[in-house]
């Protein structure tokens, strides 16, 4: 009979890539697009119920800014693209820069 | 100006001839600063590429569809055309021109053909059974109509200098006491840009004022289709 150990070596190496490669989308707040609009975009394009992109509109109107997706570089990039053909003012980088 | 309602299936706002062609001329405006020559040019045949293509040649529209970009793309110099296809790292160069080079010909064509179908709503007769004046939407093209309303009311903003909310409430403000006359020197106390005659920004501010109070309706609009069932 052998025992059976637990993976863990191998959860723990899994775990660290998916975090080295951490990217964020912040939308910034500006002073044309309009709160019903903001909180129709991240509805829409991200599928927030509408108590959640009522939070974050709030949060990039009164903050200046909110982090609104993160993943890896590319997936970043697709969601700032998108956030810029809806006319709101998007950026990547680096979680925690 | 009626706001936008949903009636029979489609939403629906009403603008008069005056209305429609003040928004047009921006709408024409905003597509030349993004690079799509003026769309009153391009003739009654509609969108170009759909015609003589066999046996012509390519124009630059359908080779900018096919384009590999492989160097560089600088930054817009104007400041609205900025704002539309904006920086994707405020502190990161390279990120931003890595971004651009990957994704600003794909954004340029996107809001250009959401313009172009904003400028043949406007300047065509609706369809058959519908008031001259009525603009009607297909629900799934609600959407990019706000995403056009916002780019238009984008490149008016960078125009009447509303770069904070504080600007942006003196505009109405002036709007609402109506602004004074331009009586040709003293144009410098009314608001953000001192050279602007007060009739310019009076005309650029209604617009601004109307297309925002247009964008509000199709929003709410646009949140009911949301929360409808499917």
């Amino acid at each position: 009979m052998t025992l059976q150990t637990a993976p863990e070596g191998l959860a723990a190496a899994e775990q660290s890539t998916s975090t080295v490669d951490a990217w964020v989308t912040i939308v910034w707040n500006d002073p044309v697009n309009l709160m019903s609009y903001v909180s129709y975009v991240f509805r829409s394009y991200f599928g927030h119920p509408p108590e959640k992109a009522e939070i974050l509109m709030r949060q990039v109107h009164e903050q200046g800014r909110a982090v609104v997706s993160t993943g890896n570089r590319e997936r970043m990039e697709v969601d700032v693209q998108a956030m810029h053909s809806f006319g709101l003012w998007a950026t990547l980088q680096r979680s925690g820069d | 100006m009626r706001a936008f309602r949903r009636e029979r299936g489609m939403l629906v706002a009403e603008l008069n001839a005056d209305e429609r062609a003040a928004v047009a001329a921006v709408v024409a405006d905003v597509a030349q600063l993004l690079g799509a020559g003026r769309l009153e040019d391009r003739g009654a045949t509609g969108r170009p590429g759909d015609d003589d293509m066999p046996g012509g040649l390519p124009t630059a529209e359908h080779l900018a569809g096919l384009s590999l970009r492989i160097d560089d793309i600088q930054a817009p110099d104007d400041a609205a055309v900025r704002r539309l296809l904006p920086d994707a790292s405020r502190h990161e160069p390279a990120v931003s021109a890595e971004f651009r080079r990957l994704t600003e010909d794909d954004l340029r064509q996107v809001k250009t053909a959401r313009l172009t179908a904003l400028w043949d709503a406007l300047t065509t007769r609706p369809a058959d059974g519908w008031p001259a004046g009525a603009l009607v939407v297909r629900p799934d093209a609600g959407a990019d109509l706000a995403a056009t309303i916002t780019d238009l009311r984008l490149v008016l903003a960078d125009r009447l200098g509303l770069d904070d909310d504080e600007a942006s409430e003196a505009l109405y403000a002036d709007l609402e006491r109506g602004l004074p006359d331009d009586d040709g020197g003293d144009d410098g106390d009314d608001g953000a840009q001192p050279d602007q005659p007060a009739d310019v920004r009076r005309y650029l501010g209604s617009i601004y004022a109307a297309l925002s109070w247009l964008q509000e309706s199709l929003i709410d609009v646009l949140l009911d289709e949301l929360d409808r069932p499917r």
